[in-house]
């Protein structure tokens, strides 16, 4: 590297500028940087083509990346998910595509309704119920209820409100706590409790097993009175949380509410 | 967050046991969250400049910690979390179909570029026009050469980019020296 005629390439400058040479070629290469200009000047090139690449690589980004926030709470409810899953292996829940990710970033928490009844020591083990038992509604220790802390906006902006299915394995989970695990999975429908056209969460607090044989009180009523309650939501005469409050707390009583009647009102 | 158990009907010994796994299970849970603070931004970046959306993004450094709680929760090496979490971004993102996306944004953020306001109108558009030709030559490089790049970028060692993208030590070399060479080329215009 002595001879004057000899030019470092430009991978041994950058190797150089990035400290991946050997002792022994880096002595080398510094040797002859201290004796050429050239060699030099083009070290100083590289080095400022490294400054513009980063500049832009972050100016580019840093501007549009949403806050972490909204991100951060989805992981620790997916989580929690996970440690709610039996087999660990299974699928995980996964977030809920419909509310859109542009809206995520809205999300600043995942708010898990009856946080407090879980944490104060009401565990989710299986309690006994008999097989055939009619569940209309559903139990609030197993089930109080989650939600996204999505905005009114955010929810009346989705456009598919139908129910993504719920994968087997969770609604296998979902049985056993409910101690029916041996129950004929087709007399059930494994249903949101707040559905997530109304913000609930994709999450196995929110879910419960809705008897198909319940004679009264069934899905498409409750579907109903989820279609009531958005359209209140979105129409701006009730609040989001308060309509997510009150199906968690008792859909039934919610019904009677809103629809002003005391048993379902006819098909739609 | 894990829920307690009832204990009601559990031995104390499997109580404890219970009460054990679940510090464990919440210590993990901090760590993941704390990495993901520290590394979303890179690997958004990372993501971001091989082509995918904020959006697909997203969803990608999603699975990442997910996959990162279980391998740590499996009792997996914890050496070199970074190199691990590059590498399951790389082959995640592999697996979505990302070029035409990545050509939308590339014109996409061009625009934004050409009408994006600043305070003095005259240097930002000359500053622009600089970043313009920057960003059409990095979007010019080859997929390969522009994941080196950004790698290198977030501080990762040539050893490490090798390992992350399944190269040789001297193709990420001369990868490097190759692009940094055509960005030298062009802010020198």
């Amino acid at each position: 590297m002595q001879h004057e005629d000899f030019h470092l390439s430009d991978q041994q400058i950058l190797q150089d500028i990035d400290g991946e040479l050997s002792t022994h070629e880096e002595k080398l290469v510094r040797a002859h940087l201290g004796e050429c200009w050239k060699c030099r000047a083009r070290r100083q090139e590289l080095e400022s083509a490294i400054g513009d690449f980063v500049r832009m690589h972050q100016q580019e980004f840093d501007a549009k990346l949403p806050p972490a926030a909204g991100p951060r709470a989805l992981l620790k409810a997916q989580i929690a998910g996970l440690a709610a899953t039996p087999n660990r292996n299974a699928r995980r829940f996964a977030p809920p595509r419909r509310v859109a990710w542009e809206l995520a970033a809205a999300i600043c928490g995942v708010l898990v309704i009856g946080v407090f009844l879980a944490l104060s020591g009401i565990g989710r083990q299986s309690q006994p119920h008999a097989h055939a038992v009619v569940i209309s509604i559903p139990d609030s220790t197993l089930t109080p209820g989650a939600t996204l802390l999505v905005s009114r906006r955010a929810v009346c902006s989705q456009e598919n409100t139908k129910n993504k299915p719920v994968p087997t394995l969770v609604q296998r989970k979902v049985f056993e706590e409910y101690g029916i695990a041996r129950a004929d999975p087709r007399a059930y429908e494994v249903d949101y409790l707040i559905t997530p056209a109304l913000g609930g969460a994709d999450d196995i607090h929110n879910l419960w097993p809705h008897s198909n044989s319940a004679a009264v009180w069934n899905a498409p009523v409750k579907d109903a009175l989820e279609d009531r309650l958005r359209e209140m939501v979105c129409d701006g005469t009730l609040d989001l949380t308060e309509a997510q409050r009150e199906i968690a707390n008792n859909w039934i009583a919610a019904y009677k509410k809103y629809f002003h009647t005391d048993k379902p009102l006819a098909e739609r | 967050m894990s829920l307690p158990f009832t204990g009601s009907a559990a031995l104390p010994a499997l109580r404890a046991t219970a009460a054990t796994e679940r510090d464990r299970r919440d210590r993990l849970e901090q760590e993941v969250v704390a990495l993901f603070d520290q590394f979303r931004e890179p690997l958004m970046r990372y993501l971001s400049s091989v082509g995918l959306t904020f959006a697909d993004g997203e969803e990608v450094v999603q699975e990442i910690f997910l996959a990162l709680f279980q391998h740590l929760e499996r009792g997996k090496p914890r050496d070199n979390l970074r190199g691990w979490l590059f590498r399951v971004a790389h082959n995640l993102a592999l697996k979505r179909h990302y070029r035409t996306r990545r050509e939308l944004e590339a014109r996409a953020g061009a625009k934004d570029l050409a009408v994006d306001p600043g305070p003095n109108p005259e240097d930002q558009m000359e500053s622009n026009q600089t970043q313009r030709r920057l960003l059409a030559v990095v979007q010019a490089l080859p997929l390969q050469d522009r994941k080196c790049l950004s790698l290198r970028a977030e501080g990762l060692r040539y050893r490490e980019i090798a390992e992350v993208l399944g190269l040789s030590l001297g193709t990420v070399s001369l990868s490097l020296a190759r692009s940094l060479a055509r960005i030298a080329r062009a802010a020198e215009r």
